[in-house]
């Protein structure tokens, strides 16, 4: 079953106009917004429709919402966090690129709901052209009167800004972002204050991503009944899934909450490339535990996925078959965050470095039966020591391989080489 | 002055988008970047002049990100993703094959025609396409090699004097 | 005081409301490690070694960011939290180079001290060590960042307190976090170099070795060392300055923890400062003048001819025929006993300190009689005040720690500086909400317009002024000439409303005059508008900041002609006389200008000059040059050969101030004692030793040698208690508060006069500093000489087209009394019509070109 809801129209290559868009229901729900419904009564309604926060966390965004105090006097704001950057997911550019109009949509519906009258879009620096269609879209929005004084007659007013990042995955985490549009290095800030009560400038931010939001016009014209009966009692809704990797139909497919991971690999991706076994899948984004295939019946919710050993992640489902070399993969993924740290806090600066290094080590076969150990033993002195989740990020792809996989890795360092090797030729 | 008139306007007017002029640091680098292909020191300080901004807060911005280079590259730009769902597909293949085409001893360097410059990235956000690189804006998608030989044929028929 | 209680490894810990759990785990003594907290700057939370275990917490949480709240339970030993630190550690160590035997740091090194408690011995670090290097041959990381700074960034631990510092404490713009993950490195902008005035604080709080100096590297393990607590004889925050000596070396000077004055931080000037005491300008012998030269001599010949040729004078002339002048950077000690010499010993009140004011010396009559100006302020007034106003003060480079206060309080609590000056100064680009530059000599006109704009500003809100306690209609009729006030001293009427309306919101505004109304000829009228601003606001005190490091001591311990120690009047001399064992002069002296004038008229035949170079600072120094040519004889005692030894009779080497111990009291009025630091150089004695063989030979023996004997005595003449031993001086100094403040009689009447223009002189002259300098005595130190421009004439841009000249081009700077020669520097927002003189060099004296009798220096630029 496929319910496409934020991705219906985003196939049409006219959908980022605004005649299109208008044409098929656009800004309908903002209007209604504006004219119809209060504040309060709007952070309710996403309240009650359950939707979690789709960049990662998973925190209901109603919730979040609630956390600005609407009595202070300093301007609050809200981030549209368009900076996708963890390794496997590409949803949101999707929806930046081919449906404009629904993020903005979106935008502006919780902008309102947390009474802020400027928004930010902050769009990693490589999607240029997901910046110009934004960018576009933003001034057609004006000329319209969607945004800009006076929206719909009712002394609401919202200005809207694309700002675009610079090549700095770090900046997706909701601090650093605000630290990246302040002008500032992109570099972590510690929690509390928490953004909603002192987040960009020292005001009151909401920082949602851009499924999130895109969730929003739907869910205003349709009610939050309608939106909380699909999907899973706890996990409501549909959600983007970003298919990639050893997958005959690689794509993002947009499934209700809970869909099979088997039939997303099987059905919708066609099953794995080559027909060859499933060796692995990451199931959320580059920092999400691997599952094993006996996990292959896991529904794509929050709550299974936690059970069976993971997370849900950004949705990101990266499938990986016979022929490939875990500890290669791990060092991949290492390298990574060893780039991305942003430097500020210790273990992470120094400590994702150094397992990078270990992990070359034994790719290239000088690795040392310690040195898995002692792997162990520095993702544990990361995780959760570290100021911001990207020192997690990085611990887990480490922990979890050694865990599943350990017998590769002695192979690897007893061998001085690959169980398989992985050399995936260009086709 | 490196920067040009109108790229100095472009500046101004994005910090006006702004309750702080601080937060201009990004779009005018990405402005400086536009037009020149790269960021240097000067232009950091008449960045920083022209916002009346500490140089020091602009160059150190812009040492953070990946995407603004130092000094000139070639013509196009080619990053090819180097991270897990590209790698997946043939990424490393992708580089190397490139780099015998354009006949380059390292990544990062550039041909002496200085048309092209290839260097390896992290993770481009088109895992989906995979494998894929981005040259100058525009990303190339599904690549295989028959594609990447068509888009360095099209792109350098398409460069100018030729 | 405390709000409640936490629990901190089973102990109940007090707390404050808003105290982190590391500040309160420092308060009862648990130690908690700590590398990027400081308790200047917000808490990061960067470096993770603060980790500890919070129950019902998730996670460890950093100490130095956590607030404490109610009912916390906190662990900072649990085996979790070991864990962590030693994880922390490792991380911090795998890459630091652990070159411990050649780094400068060890001994005194945070990353040691706690490897050193919490570390293996062994490192599991078996990658190549990530190497910062600085240019592609180099094999080292040294870098140099700053004229005295070096950099080693494998050795930075990336706690970024250089950068906070810089940023947030110093409000400067020359050193920045570059790059990032482990690639993050500290750089200065590029281009250029880290030179802030407070630069050497950032090598004094890295924990390690990165950042280190060049002046102390590579001398002497640090636990060789000696160190003495010194009062910065620079200027007069009075900072208290930790010197580390060797074998009788100064190889470092530190800021010494204290709360009270410096609060932990010192100027380059105060930290490189030292110097001089090794300078080459060093007299080391005395020396007599024979046959017109100079020629060196032993103690015993000098002390010989100054008795013989005292004597043969003292038969002629009365005491009334000799003078003294004593310089205001000499301790309590040495003013106080040079007094009682001339007083007592050679019976003349004719002695004077107030060098530095150049021309009006004394306050006036209606100024004394209010009070104005006489108001306690401290540091920590500053710190709590909501408005600062700085009237005629380069506070950054005349006051550098104080600046850094008014910093404090901008960025604590959004304290809003004002500051009005005759050109644009440092803090004004850096701080300053609201920076006025009034025309040169109109700071009376543009007091009075802020009168007339606080006047209105009552008028429309009338709570924002006591109106009860300031008779407005009387205000009215006093400043009534205010309404021109905007056009003549040249700032906008819409600034001097926007000024008063700030004023008037303000619970506490603190005033601080500087060197620009301290030289004034018009102080007196600048004060009275001052004393009538207070009265209009709610509660502003003011206190002007003096010239030179003990201009209070000079004033308070009698080296003023008509009062003697604790401000006594001449009059009332018996009190005196009982404690001195004889009878001293009833006149009341002359003041330096007096002097001066008596010497002209043959009726001053013979002087002592201690510790000053009235050639070098007072007006006219040429005309000065010739007037004490005059004399029969000159006595020079002071440490440096400066132009008014070079013309002296005799001169006897003086322990410069960090060979010596003693008393010093800063702008404040706070009595700090100073140690010696290392025992006299050469053949020079301290100053209380030479003045009491000077009395000796003269006739009278006090049998006060030392400075610890003259303080028991000096004591008793200041009201209040003190401490009866120097040694007994707490951290805290002893703030002597001045009398209280008399009832304000009446509002002042304001005289405002105008100068007149001369079109043969078309500039108006204005003195000020160098970079890293602050008065004469910085200029003998090498490491300050590096952050230094050469001497400079400062004009605008169009001036300098005017006169067709460019940055680096010689002119001549000319009045009516002398001429000076120096390059051109363009100076930005710098008005017509001026020009910039330090007066830190000796090649480059701007008190060659005033006259004693000017109100404003009026000059001539011609290129050469
Ligand atoms: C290292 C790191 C990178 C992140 N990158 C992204 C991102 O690219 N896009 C995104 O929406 N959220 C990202 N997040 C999550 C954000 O911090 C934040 O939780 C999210 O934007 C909140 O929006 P949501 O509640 O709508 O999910 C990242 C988090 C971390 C720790
Ligand atoms: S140089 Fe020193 S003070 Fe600066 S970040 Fe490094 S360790 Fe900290
Ligand atoms: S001292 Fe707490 S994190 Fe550094």
């Amino acid at each position: 079953m496929q319910t496409k809801i934020l991705t219906e129209f985003v196939t049409d290559p006219q959908q980022h106009r605004i005649e299109t868009a208008v044409s098929r229901g656009a800004y309908q729900a903002w209007e209604k917004v504006v004219r119809e419904i209060a504040p309060d009564d709007l952070i309710e309604l996403v309240k009650k429709s359950g939707i979690r926060g789709r960049g990662g966390a998973g925190f209901p965004a109603g919730v979040k919402w609630g956390f600005v105090p609407r009595q202070s006097p300093k301007p609050k704001y809200l981030c549209c966090n368009a900076d996708e950057s963890e390794p496997g997911t590409c949803k949101d550019r999707v929806l930046l690129e081919n449906d404009p109009h629904r993020v903005i949509e979106g935008m502006a519906i919780c902008s309102f709901a947390i009474e802020s009258h400027q928004a930010f879009v902050y769009i990693r620096g490589e999607f240029v052209l997901a910046a110009r269609r934004m960018q576009a879209a933003i001034d057609e929005a004006y000329q319209r009167g969607y945004l800009g004084k006076n929206i719909f007659g009712s002394g609401y007013d919202l200005d809207m800004v694309v700002h675009r990042g610079g090549g700095a995955y770090i900046c997706g985490e909701e601090t650093a972002l605000l630290n990246s549009l302040e002008g500032d290095r992109g570099v972590t800030r510690i929690r509390p204050p928490f953004p909603a009560v002192e987040g960009l400038y020292g005001c009151p931010t909401v920082v949602n991503n851009v499924e999130t939001l895109s969730a929003l016009p739907s869910i205003v014209n349709r009610g939050a009944d309608w939106w909380a009966q699909l999907g899973t009692e706890k996990s409501t809704g549909t959600k983007l899934f970003s298919l990639s990797g050893h997958v005959k139909r690689p794509g993002n497919y947009e499934v209700e909450m809970g869909y099979s991971l088997k039939n997303l690999i099987y059905e919708k991706g066609g099953g794995i490339l080559d027909d060859k076994k499933l060796k692995v899948v990451i199931p959320g984004g580059s920092s999400t535990p691997m599952l094993t295939p006996d996990k292959i019946d896991t529904p794509l919710d929050f709550e299974s996925v936690v059970t069976a050993g993971s997370m849900l992640g950004s949705g990101a489902v990266i499938v990986i078959h016979e022929e490939t070399c875990i500890v290669w993969v791990t060092e991949l993924l290492a390298h990574f965050y060893a780039h991305e740290s942003c430097g500020k806090c210790t273990p992470c600066r120094e400590g994702t470095q150094w397992m990078y290094e270990i992990l070359r080590r034994i790719e290239h076969g000088r690795g040392t039966m310690e040195d898995i150990d002692t792997l162990l033993d520095l993702a544990d002195n990361i995780e959760g020591n570290t100021i911001c989740p990207l020192g997690d990020a990085a611990a887990v792809p480490v922990i979890s391989s050694i865990k599943q996989f350990r017998d590769e890795y002695i192979y690897h360092i007893e061998h001085k080489k690959c169980l398989v090797k992985s050399d995936f030729r260009l086709r | 002055m490196i920067l040009s008139p109108q790229a100095r306007e472009k500046i101004v007017a994005a910090a006006k988008q702004y309750p702080q002029v601080k937060s201009a640091i990004l779009p005018a680098l990405h402005v400086a970047n536009e037009e020149h292909g790269y960021v240097s020191d000067q232009m950091y300080r008449e960045i920083a002049d022209l916002l009346d901004l500490k140089c020091v807060d602009v160059a150190a911005a812009a040492s953070f990100y990946t995407y603004f280079p130092k000094a000139p590259r070639g013509r196009y730009y080619i990053q090819v993703c180097r991270n897990i769902s590209c790698a997946l597909l043939g990424a490393r293949h992708l580089s190397t094959y490139l780099q015998e085409k354009l006949g380059l001893k390292e990544l990062g360097e550039t041909t002496p025609d200085n048309l092209f410059t290839v260097v390896e990235v992290e993770c481009l956000g088109s895992c989906t396409t995979a494998p894929m690189m981005q040259i100058n804006d525009d990303y190339y998608e599904n690549l295989t090699k028959e594609k990447v030989d068509q888009i360095i044929a099209d792109l350098k028929s398409r460069a100018p004097g030729r | 005081m405390a709000d409640f209680e936490i629990t901190i490894d089973g102990q109940q810990v007090p707390v404050t409301k808003g105290q982190t759990v590391l500040e309160a785990a420092q308060a009862v003594g648990i130690e908690i490690p700590h590398f990027c907290w400081h308790r200047h700057l917000v808490p990061v939370g960067a470096c993770r070694i603060c980790l500890v275990e919070i129950e019902k917490f998730p996670k460890l949480q950093p100490a130095c960011a956590t607030v404490a709240g109610e009912g916390m339970v906190v662990h900072t030993d649990s085996p979790q939290v070991i864990k962590a630190r030693q994880g922390v550690l490792e991380f911090l160590l795998a890459n630091h180079p652990l070159d411990c035997p050649t780094c400068d740091q060890g001994g005194e090194c945070e990353l040691q001290d706690v490897a050193f408690k919490y570390g293996l011995d062994y490192s599991r670090h078996q990658e190549p060590k990530h190497r910062f290097l600085v240019g592609p041959e180099s094999t080292f990381d040294d870098l140099r960042i700053g004229p005295e700074i070096i950099r080693s960034q494998n050795r930075c631990i990336h706690c970024y307190r250089c950068v906070r510092l810089v940023n947030e404490a110093f409000m400067e713009d020359d050193l920045g976090a570059y790059q990032r993950g482990c690639h993050t490195e500290i750089k200065p902008p590029p281009g250029g170099e880290i030179r802030n005035l407070y630069s050497g604080n950032l090598v004094q709080n890295c924990p390690v070795g990165a950042l280190t100096s060049s002046d102390w590297r590579y001398q002497v393990r640090v636990w060789l060392t000696k160190q003495a607590q010194v009062i910065c004889p620079h200027c007069p925050d009075g900072c208290n300055l930790k010197l580390w000596t060797y074998h009788n070396r100064i190889l470092r000077a530190t800021a010494a923890g204290n709360d009270f004055v410096n609060d932990g931080f010192i100027c380059d000037v105060g930290r490189y400062g030292y110097q001089f005491a090794t300078s080459p300008d060093r007299i080391k012998q005395p020396m007599i003048r024979k046959a017109g030269e100079l020629v060196e001599a032993t103690w015993t010949e000098a002390l010989e001819y100054i008795k013989s040729q005292t004597n043969t004078l003292k038969s002629k002339l009365s005491g009334s025929g000799f003078f003294g002048l004593v310089g205001e950077s000499s301790t309590n000690e040495e003013i106080y006993a040079f007094g009682r010499l001339l007083r007592r010993v050679i019976g003349t009140n004719n002695i004077d300190h107030r060098l530095g004011r150049k021309r009006k010396l004394s306050l006036g009559r209606q100024v004394v009689e209010r009070g104005i100006g006489s108001d306690t302020i401290e540091y920590a007034d500053i710190e709590k005040a909501d408005v600062i106003l700085v009237i005629g003060s380069d506070l950054h480079a005349e006051n550098p720690i104080t600046a850094l206060r008014v910093k404090k309080a901008i960025r604590q609590h959004g304290a809003r500086l004002i500051l009005a000056n005759p050109r644009p100064t440092p803090l004004g680009i850096r701080a300053a909400q609201v920076e006025v530059i009034y025309k040169p000599a109109t700071e009376v006109m543009f007091l009075l317009g802020l009168i007339a704009a606080l006047i209105s500003e009552a008028g429309k809100k009338p709570e924002a002024i006591d109106l009860e306690a300031s008779p407005i209609e009387e205000f009215r009729s006093k400043h009534e000439s205010s309404g021109q006030a905007a056009a003549i001293c040249g700032v906008a009427a819409a600034t001097l409303e926007k000024i008063a309306a700030t004023l008037s919101n303000a619970e506490n505004i603190v005033i601080l005059t500087g060197r620009e109304v301290e030289q004034h000829p018009y102080r007196d009228s600048i004060y009275l508008a001052i004393g009538n601003l207070q009265s209009l606001c709610r509660s502003a005190c003011f206190a002007p900041m003096p010239t030179d490091s003990n201009s209070r001591g000079a004033s308070l311990f009698g080296a003023e002609p008509d009062l003697l120690p604790g401000g006594v009047s001449v009059d009332d001399k018996a009190g005196y006389e009982d404690t001195w064992k004889g009878p001293i002069s009833e006149m009341v002296g002359k003041d330096t200008i007096g002097i001066l004038d008596a010497i002209a008229e043959d009726e001053i035949e013979c002087g002592f000059i201690f510790n000053t170079d009235p050639i070098r600072v007072f007006p006219d120094g040429n005309q000065v040059k010739s007037i004490l040519e005059g004399l029969k004889l000159l006595v020079v005692i002071d440490s440096f050969m400066n132009d008014t030894a070079r013309i002296a009779d005799v001169i006897l080497p003086l322990s410069s101030s960090l060979e010596t111990e003693g008393t010093v009291v800063n702008w404040e009025g706070r009595l700090q004692y100073s140690q010696a630091a290392i025992a006299p150089l050469f053949e020079s004695k301290p100053g209380c030793e030479i003045i009491e063989l000077l009395a000796d030979h003269l006739g009278v023996k006090f049998n006060q040698p030392t400075p610890t004997d003259v303080y028991r005595e000096m004591i008793q003449f200041l009201n209040g208690e003190m401490p009866a031993q120097t040694q007994a001086i707490g951290r805290e100094g002893v703030l002597i508060k001045s009398t209280e403040k008399k009832a304000v009689p009446d509002l002042a009447d304001i005289k405002y006069t105008p100068y007149s223009e001369d079109n043969q002189y078309p500039f108006v002259l204005l003195v000020g500093n160098a970079d890293h300098h602050r008065g004469t005595l910085s200029e003998k130190n090498d490491s300050l000489m590096k952050f230094t421009s050469e001497p400079f004439v400062g004009i605008n841009a169009a001036e300098a087209d005017k006169l067709i000249v460019a940055n680096g081009d010689l002119v001549r700077v000319e009045s009516r009394y002398g001429k000076v020669v120096g390059k051109v520097t363009i100076l930005k927002g710098f008005a017509d019509g001026q020009v910039l003189v330090p007066d830190n060099f000796i090649e480059l004296c701007p008190n060659l070109l005033m006259g004693r009798q000017e109100k404003v220096d009026l000059v001539k630029l011609t290129k050469m």
